[in-house]
């Protein structure tokens, strides 16, 4: 008989009781889902590790003030999302976000082609910049990670009609990226 | 930007239903949310994460019982009364508010009695504003200025403090960034203020 695999709640009633090393396990559930969030907002891969492995740590010294352990992701996605909002906000890091873009971006073998890609990418991904980290996170959940505003709305604890409006807006600053596609 | 266009692209409404230009912008933004999928940055959490992530966990210090005292005492759970509690604490209070209306006024000038010490129970307060600079609890318990101030000392913007509240059913808001009143999403129970808001409401049990 298969294991029984321990409920996130169950998990974190173990790692307020003592049992450090059980965090281990939300370490690797959500591990993925926030590195995969981390690297939209940041676009670097190294920025992206870093912001994770702060989210998680600071989850671990906060895990007693989780109120809802059943949602112990969504929780630590909120710190996660609260820390990439502040990293994209810092002025140091927004000098070398466009620097850095391209390499950071997945390339192509062919030459001239990955030349033209890295130019669209530079153009679309750059655009996310002149977003407010709001609007960015907004976008980026909406329309890069496919989540339904339902689902948006529970893990940011926001309404429904206050993120449509984060959305609507990050549309209408990125409207002038249209008439490249038009 | 149409409206029309924002309900296609939240799914509200096809394609079909807008107007002949409309279509045309919505495939225009098809093809560059599409692109945002392609081009986007990719790549799995590095392999050390995990370890470096528990290595660093490893190396706080341990909690023992003083530790996890003082984590309640900076990072405590917020106090939750329940609906039956906090109707049993009204009932009380109303009886204690109406107890001394029945007892004989003492005459003539008698021996100055001591005044009975008020009762206060710390009651933890904890608000999640991210993006705030500065969180106060104003209430019935405190004339409703925002005297209280709680604090977010690792900047995690989960806002938090003790403070010190009599026995009874209290009425409360935040107040964020000294101008915007909220009310606590994690509140016992709400009523109406008479200026169309909510107010969050607390009942708080004596300490004996």
């Amino acid at each position: 008989m298969a294991p029984v695999e321990r409920s996130d709640a169950q998990v974190v009633r173990d790692v307020l009781s003592g049992d450090r090393d059980a965090y281990r396990l939300l370490v690797r559930r959500y591990g993925e889902v926030l590195h995969g969030h981390a690297l939209r907002m940041t676009n670097s891969p190294d920025e992206a590790a870093d912001l994770v492995q702060r989210a998680l740590v600071k989850g671990y010294r906060k895990l007693s003030t989780c109120r809802e352990p059943e949602r112990v992701g969504a929780w630590l996605f909120r710190i996660l999302a609260n820390l990439c909002k502040d990293h994209v906000r810092s002025p140091r890091r927004a000098d070398v976000s466009m620097t850095r873009l391209a390499g950071a971006l997945r390339s192509g073998s062919d030459p001239e082609a990955d030349a033209e890609g890295a130019e669209i990418r530079t153009k679309v991904w750059g655009a996310l910049d002149a977003l407010t980290p709001e609007q960015r996170e907004a976008f980026v959940l909406k329309h890069v990670e496919g989540r339904t505003y339902e689902e948006i709305a529970a893990v940011m604890d926001l309404s429904v009609a206050a993120l449509k409006m984060r959305v609507h807006r990050a549309r209408e600053a990125l409207r002038g990226l249209l008439e490249e596609y038009a | 930007m149409n409206d029309d266009i924002h309900r296609h692209l939240d799914g509200e409404i096809p394609a079909d239903a807008l107007s002949e230009e409309g279509r045309r912008e919505a495939g225009d933004w098809d093809r560059m949310l599409a692109s945002f999928h392609r081009e986007g940055p990719t790549g799995a959490a590095p392999a050390w994460l995990e370890d470096k992530v528990m290595a660093q966990i490893d190396a706080l210090p341990e909690r023992g019982p003083l530790g996890r005292f003082v984590d309640w005492m900076v990072n405590p759970a917020p106090v939750r009364v329940s609906p039956l509690a906090a109707g049993l604490v009204a009932a009380g209070v109303a009886l204690l508010i109406a107890l001394p209306a029945r007892s004989p006024a003492p005459e003539g000038p008698g021996p100055t009695a001591e005044p009975e010490p008020v009762e206060v129970v710390y009651v933890q307060f904890l608000l999640e504003a991210p993006m705030a600079t500065s969180v106060a609890v104003a209430g019935d318990f405190n004339g409703w200025e925002p005297s209280f101030v709680l604090a977010d000392p690792d900047g995690d913007g989960i806002w938090s403090g003790r403070v010190p509240v009599s026995p009874g059913v209290h009425a409360y808001m935040f107040v964020v960034d000294e101008t915007e009143w909220r009310t606590d999403p994690n509140a016992a129970g709400y009523q109406d203020d008479g200026f169309g808001n909510r107010n969050a409401v607390l009942a708080v049990g004596t300490s004996g």
